[in-house]
């Protein structure tokens, strides 16, 4: 039956990313039966105080940078940084990191570029088309060119971080694996015909390397997508709707 | 003669690095111009230096995307 199911030649990435998925998902359900059966009189402990904090760290984020007018989105915002971050950090395991395929960042983007369109058009109902024709008709063919701006950026700003860890990662352990080898070339094999020279100048840059480019980028290039996205959303939801959401939370307070 | 062609067109490709290290110049040079007048705003200065060096980087991602695309993509 699974004969010729290898046959697709889906690239790694993918079963990388549906891994990631995988995690996140075991990770939610197991989030969710504990908040299920924990009593809320109680302080939390452990995996739900993390998640605890995190969902209230996001809701407040979105909070502020969409101005409340969409308390669902704490939600989104929380799930695509808990994917980004998880898939960054998913080259540490020496399988390939998901971000470093083109299909996953523009994945991404697309998700914010759709909301983006979404988002105005369910607050400006037909007037969203007057975006295309801003100050004047002329403007017609340079707004339908630099709509793409969004997309391209994003997309190609998650790819290059990816890409480009992965490159230099890969020169610098190559490069180190050559060096160990002509150094300790002294070094017999072993009875079973492997040569062990070109394991040893590696591990302790390469550590150093992958704590920056996966570990700390990772997280930055995290914080600065799902910022970009909130941005992005917010500027799309007119300024009455954000006043009277601050004036209906005051009351309520 | 495809493939010096392919390396000096990487090289000029990743020329675009420049003005972008400039600009990271600049942004911590300001940063650092807040952090002296008011050094309590130091920790908030800090995050936000950091997502802006995040941010100017980009361009020179861009540059080091394309040497890349065109050193092992286009020159194979």
């Amino acid at each position: 039956m699974f004969d010729h199911f290898f046959d697709l030649d889906i690239p790694g990435e993918v079963y990388s990313s549906l891994i990631v998925v995988l995690i996140i998902v075991v990770l939610s359900i197991i989030v969710a039966i504990k908040a299920r059966f924990h009593n809320p009189l109680k302080k939390p402990k452990g995996l739900l105080l993390i998640a605890e904090i995190g969902v209230k760290y996001f809701d407040n984020f979105a909070r502020d940078l969409t101005g409340g007018a969409m308390p669902e989105f704490g939600g989104f915002i929380m799930g695509v940084a808990v994917y980004l971050f998880l898939a960054f950090i998913f080259g540490l395991t020496g399988l390939p990191s998901p971000v470093t395929y083109m299909a996953v960042p523009l994945s991404l983007g697309l998700t914010t570029f759709l909301l983006i369109h979404l988002v105005s058009a369910k607050y400006t109902k037909w007037a969203y088309f007057k975006r295309y024709i801003d100050p004047l008709p002329v403007f017609l063919p340079i707004n339908l060119l630099s709509m793409w701006a969004p997309l391209l950026s994003l997309t190609l700003r998650l790819f290059g971080n990816g890409i480009a860890g992965w490159a230099l990662l890969t020169i610098v352990e190559v490069s180190l694996r050559d060096l160990s080898a002509a150094i300790f070339s002294f070094m017999p094999t072993d009875a079973l015909g492997n040569n062990w020279n070109e394991i040893f100048l590696a591990p302790i840059p390469m550590a150093v390397l992958h704590a920056y480019f996966d570990l700390f980028s990772g997280l930055i290039q995290t914080v600065v997508f799902i910022s970009l996205t909130a941005i992005f959303i917010g500027q799309e939801i007119p300024e009455e709707v954000v006043v009277n959401n601050y004036q209906e939370r005051r009351k309520s307070l | 003669m495809t493939g010096s062609m392919n390396i000096m067109a990487a090289a000029i490709a990743i020329l675009g690095v420049m003005p972008s290290a400039l600009g990271e110049g600049l942004v911590c040079a300001h940063v650092v111009d807040g952090m002296s007048r008011n050094p309590e705003m130091y920790g908030k200065l800090r995050t936000t230096m950091i997502l802006a060096c995040a941010l100017v980087e980009t361009t020179a991602i861009y540059s080091l995307l394309i040497s890349i695309l065109i050193l092992f993509v286009i020159g194979k």
